[in-house]
Order: structure tokens, then C-alpha cells, then sequence
């Protein structure tokens, strides 16, 4: 363990120094990220200003549904960059080199991606939501609530590193995965951004058993905040979200494991 | 010191490559009913290897070289057939495997474009765990043998591509590996640059004993360091054995270039085989093989029966050689 977190630092230190080669580049797109997407919650806050509401939600608690899908993925980008992107590293290949080094394929592919500026953004910006909405959402915050709170947010990052390691494991086959990830991922995360309840029963069943995204935000906010909605769906899904991510990685883990004989890498 | 470290036997690997019709209906037709096509990439091919010994594996372009090498490092699952190296199967041994091996890819650099050699290095000793004395003392060794100090705290993107290309070497071989592949590791390199790293190879191959497999297009890598060749076309094995026994074989062969005067050209000579020339009637091309009839000879024929504008004698060079065994003017045994 202490020699996977001394390989951890290395990577992220020789990551960090070759981002920092370009120190303009590399300030501008912590803000470029960090501005595009609080660019989407400014237009989806003046879009309230309007309604006030949707479905019960306020604008605070809507937030809070919000910040924990930055603060997830401001992690999932630390942790599952290289899987994000595994295509790019079957095309160029890159992972060949990761199959000739004598550690895990996983291991390596976790602790070498990290996107550690544009992470930086992300969880800035998640962050900053989380403290401007968890004031007013009337959470009565205790250490039972705290540590829940950790454990939905490293559930959430399970859940959506699992999903791009099934995409990893099409890559063995298809090689290209993009249009699959744009479907199943982006168009999923941008419903995931308002509450479930809102959406018709079908979508709602995409987000519950296909791409979980209800365990990463929606059932554990509903933890904290106790909206109306939430008696559609029974009570103890609130408290799954780390089964999912758990449950769902170890499918994600053996797929992968079974495709990775198809492996073709790519001819030079 | 000559155990067998590297054991191949009946290595079979086909590729599933889908067909693509052309056309927009074709377009359509494939997504419907897709059709494959199967590509014998290495089809029963056996071979051993020595501990220390330095094999080429040479062959055209597609004809499996790749694709057994990549076997042999344990990146792709071979359909059949048997690998056994330094004792490891590599593809369901990979983890414990790779660490006994060092791959250089001449396309493909392992250090990163925005660092320095050394910051790559530095990764290179986490991940293979190398002890501190071990790095320490491989790093100085390479960086004089490959004379890197004066760029070794550059960014590499600075680096000249024979530079990188050492670079590189040294960042495969930091593990201290038993077995090393290279994948054209000369490729695109100014000749200085090649000698420098092929005299590298020849001295750690002689001090360390490590074991080496070439895949190159570059005879002259094969010859300035290898004494065994395999030569594999078409996903089979055409020769396996020593350089020296490819050269032998036409170390006797002569061709005499010869551009006559006038028209008629009547040669009539013995033990020696005339050829035309394409594009000048009054040329002829003359092999023979000396050790049948001299140069002498067949010379003085010629200037005794014709006027001779121009004449020249060759030795097949190797790339000769090969190029006549791939397309099977010559089957070699």
C-alpha cells in the first residue's frame, strides 16, 4: 500500500511538472473548465429565477443536487482519466507500454491519468456549491452526517469510474467508444442534474438500473434533504449508493478482465 | 551460461478483420451483416533462443514480426501454441513476466515529451521498485556508455531524435532486464547516432549478457549486431540461423554490369547467367558464382569477342540477399 502511494506521488509529481512545462496553459484551464461550467449554473439559476421551484426543489437544494456531480467527477478525473479516455490510449499505443511494466493494468491506468488541473476546476467549483447550498438547505450536520456525506461522494466516483471501465472493455473490441460514451455518459450526466421526479418514468429507469447516476446524486441527496418526491421510491435507496458502486465496479472489473484478451493493439 | 531462455513452439495468432464494402450501400450492408475476414498473422512458428544471444528478426512489412514480438512481451494472447520465457508464460504471467524484460519501441518513447530523461527515469525506478544503489549505479553506467550527461536534464522535446532514442534505451534497460526487445530501434536516425547505439547494444550484450531480439528493417542493425537471424514472411519462419551462413551462400555470387559498344551483343558464355536490361538494348547484366568461373574469365570473353563502353563487377549486398529469400528466388534451409 505505501508503495502504491509513493507510485501515486511520483506520477502526479512528473504529471504536474509537464503540465507546469506551459504555466499559462496550465493556469488558464483550471479557469477555462472552471468557467464553462459555472457558466451552465448561471443559466440554470436564471432560469429559476423565473420558476422558483421545480418539482419542490429550491434553488439551494438544487444546488446541492448539483455540487455533488462536480465534486464526484472532480475526483473521478484524479482516478479514472486514462479509462476516460482508454480509446485515445489503444489508438496511440500507449497501452502496450502499460502492459510491459510490472504492475497491475489497473493500478497503472488509475494512478498515472490524472487530470490534475482540470480536476482542480471541477472540484473547486463543486466545492464552492457545496458551501454556498449546505448552509441553507437546513442539513443538521453531525459526524454520522459527515462521514455518510464522504461515503456517497467516494460511492458516486465508484459508480462513474465503473461506468467509463465498461467503456474501456467495448474499447477491446471496437476500439473507438465515443458516440457509446456520449450516450450513456454526457446525455445521462445532464439529466442527472435535475431531480429524477421530474422525468418520465423511462428516463428515470435509464438513470436508476442502466447508468446509475440516481446513486451518485439523487437518491443520497434526498439523505440530507427529505423532499416530498422521494415517496415515490422506497427508503432504502437512499442508502445503497455504495452497494451500487461497489456491486457495479466488480461487473465493470471482470468484464474488463474477460475482454482484456481481446486486446489486438494496433499495428505500427 | 547457454540455457535456452526463450522457447517458442507452434505460435499460431489470426486476426478477425472486418471487411468494409465500399460505397454508401456498402456502408449500410455492413452494419447489417458485417463481414470478416481472417488473417493469419503467425502461423506455426517455433524457435529457441539462447541466454545472451542476439537474434534480427527481420521481415516485410506486415509479415507477423511485430505481432510475435508482441507475444513474446505478453501484450497480446497467441491463439495457440506454446511461449515459455526466462521460465514465465508471459500472457498469463504478465505482471511477474514483464519485470525480467525491458521493450524498447522505436516509434513509441516511454519518457515523457515535457520532462527531462532523469524526471522520466524517476517514475521508471517507482514502478519496476528498482532498489536505490541498483538505479544509481545503472543510471551512471548508461548515461557515460551512451554519452547522455549533457542532455539528460533537458526536456526531451529539446532532444535531437538520436538523443531521445538513447534516452530511451537507457530508461528500458534501468530494471537491469534479462531479456531486451527492440522495435526498430535505429529508425529515422542519422548514421553517427545509429553506430553510437548500435556499439551500446554490442558492449551491454557482451558485459551484462543480456539476451536481445531485434525486429528492424535496417540490415545493417542485423549485421553490426547480430549473429542469428529469423526471417518471417507471411506470418511463417523463412530462415533461422546464423548471418554469417545468408552471406556464405552468396558470398561467391558476381554480377558484372557491362555496357557494350555496338549492336549485335552474341555472348555465349559458359556457367554464367545473362539478363537484359530494361531500358538499353547495349546492356547486359552477367551472374555467375566465382567459385564455378572466375572473374578472369568471363572478362576476358567478353573484351575479346565485343567493345565494352563501360563495365562494372558487384557484390550482392544483403539487403540483396534478403529481399530474394522473401520473394522466394531462394529457399534457404
Amino acid at each position: 500500500m505505501k508503495d502504491i502511494i509513493s507510485l501515486f506521488f511520483a506520477y502526479a509529481k512528473s504529471g504536474l511538472k509537464s503540465r507546469f512545462q506551459y504555466k499559462l496553459d496550465a493556469i488558464v484551464v483550471i479557469f477555462a473548465v472552471f468557467l464553462r461550467e459555472a457558466g451552465g449554473i448561471i443559466a440554470m439559476y436564471l432560469a429559476l429565477l423565473k420558476f422558483d421551484t421545480i418539482n419542490n426543489w429550491n434553488i439551494d437544494e438544487l444546488l446541492f443536487l448539483f455540487s455533488l456531480i462536480f465534486i464526484t467527477y472532480g475526483i473521478f478525473i484524479v482516478f479514472f482519466m486514462a479509462l476516460r479516455d482508454f480509446s485515445d490510449w489503444i489508438k496511440h499505443g500507449d497501452f502496450d507500454r502499460v502492459m510491459v511494466r510490472p504492475r497491475g493494468l489497473l493500478t497503472q491506468l488509475v494512478l498515472c491519468g490524472a487530470d490534475w488541473l482540470a480536476a482542480f476546476g471541477h472540484g473547486t467549483l463543486g466545492i464552492i456549491l457545496f458551501i454556498v447550498s449546505a448552509n441553507k438547505v437546513g442539513i443538521q450536520w453531525d459526524f454520522g452526517m459527515a462521514v455518510y456525506y464522504v461515503v456517497i461522494v467516494i460511492s458516486g466516483v465508484l459508480i462513474q469510474g465503473a461506468v467509463f471501465l465498461i467503456f474501456s472493455a467495448v474499447s477491446f473490441y471496437v476500439v473507438e467508444t465515443n458516440s457509446l460514451k456520449e450516450i450513456f455518459y454526457w446525455n445521462m450526466r445532464k439529466f442527472a442534474i435535475y431531480p429524477l421526479s421530474i422525468y418520465h418514468k423511462f428516463i428515470q429507469s435509464i438513470l436508476i438500473f442502466v447508468v446509475p447516476f440516481a446513486f451518485v446524486n439523487y437518491f443520497p441527496a434526498q439523505f440530507f434533504l427529505r423532499k416530498a418526491d422521494m415517496a415515490a421510491y422506497p427508503d432504502w435507496v437512499m442508502y445503497i449508493s455504495p452497494i451500487v458502486g461497489i456491486v457495479l465496479y466488480i461487473i465493470a472489473y471482470s468484464f474488463w478482465k474477460f475482454s482484456l484478451r481481446y486486446y489486438k493493439s494496433t499495428g505500427n | 551460461m547457454s540455457e535456452t531462455i526463450i522457447d517458442v513452439n507452434n505460435l499460431c495468432k489470426t486476426f478477425k478483420i472486418h471487411k468494409r464494402s465500399s460505397g454508401f450501400k456498402g456502408a449500410v450492408k455492413n452494419i447489417f451483416y458485417p463481414t470478416y475476414e481472417y488473417k493469419k498473422a503467425v502461423s506455426n512458428v517455433s524457435f529457441h533462443i539462447k541466454e545472451g544471444e542476439m537474434v534480427g528478426f527481420i521481415g516485410p512489412n506486415g509479415a507477423g514480426k511485430s505481432t510475435t514480438v508482441k507475444m513474446l512481451s505478453g501484450i497480446l494472447y497467441p491463439d495457440s501454441g506454446d511461449i515459455t520465457v526466462a521460465g514465465y508464460i508471459p500472457h498469463k504471467q504478465r505482471k511477474e513476466y514483464v519485470a525480467n524484460i525491458g521493450v524498447v519501441f522505436g516509434q513509441k518513447s516511454q519518457i515523457s515529451w515535457d520532462l527531462s530523461p532523469l524526471d522520466s527515469y524517476e517514475v521508471i525506478r517507482h514502478i519496476y521498485k528498482i532498489p536505490e544503489n541498483k538505479y544509481k549505479e545503472n543510471l551512471e553506467r548508461f548515461t557515460q556508455l551512451l554519452d547522455m550527461s549533457q542532455f539528460i536534464n533537458q526536456p526531451v522535446r529539446q532532444l535531437s531524435l538520436g538523443q531521445r532514442m538513447r534516452a530511451d534505451i537507457a530508461a528500458a534497460l534501468l530494471h537491469s532486464p534479462k531479456i531486451v526487445f527492440f522495435d526498430e530501434p535505429t529508425i529515422g536516425i542519422d548514421v553517427v547516432g545509429k553506430d553510437k547505439i548500435r556499439k551500446f547494444i554490442k558492449t551491454l550484450n557482451q558485459t551484462d549478457n543480456i539476451t536481445m531480439i531485434f525486429t528492424t528493417h535496417d540490415m545493417q542493425d542485423i549485421e553490426k549486431t547480430c549473429e542469428r537471424l529469423i526471417i518471417i514472411d507471411d506470418g511463417q519462419k523463412l530462415y533461422d540461423g546464423s548471418l554469417e551462413n545468408v552471406k556464405k551462400g552468396y558470398v561467391s555470387s558476381r554480377i558484372i554490369e557491362a555496357e557494350f559498344e555496338s549492336l549485335p551483343i552474341q555472348l555465349d558464355l559458359q556457367n554464367a547467367e545473362v539478363t537484359d536490361v530494361d531500358n538499353n538494348i547495349l546492356k547486359k547484366i552477367i551472374s555467375f558464382n566465382a567459385d564455378e568461373v572466375s572473374v578472369n574469365e568471363i572478362m576476358t570473353e567478353l573484351m575479346n569477342t565485343h567493345n565494352i563502353k563501360d563495365i562494372s563487377i558487384k557484390e550482392p549486398e544483403i539487403d540483396a540477399i534478403i529481399r530474394d529469400i522473401y520473394e522466394g528466388k531462394i529457399v534457404m534451409r
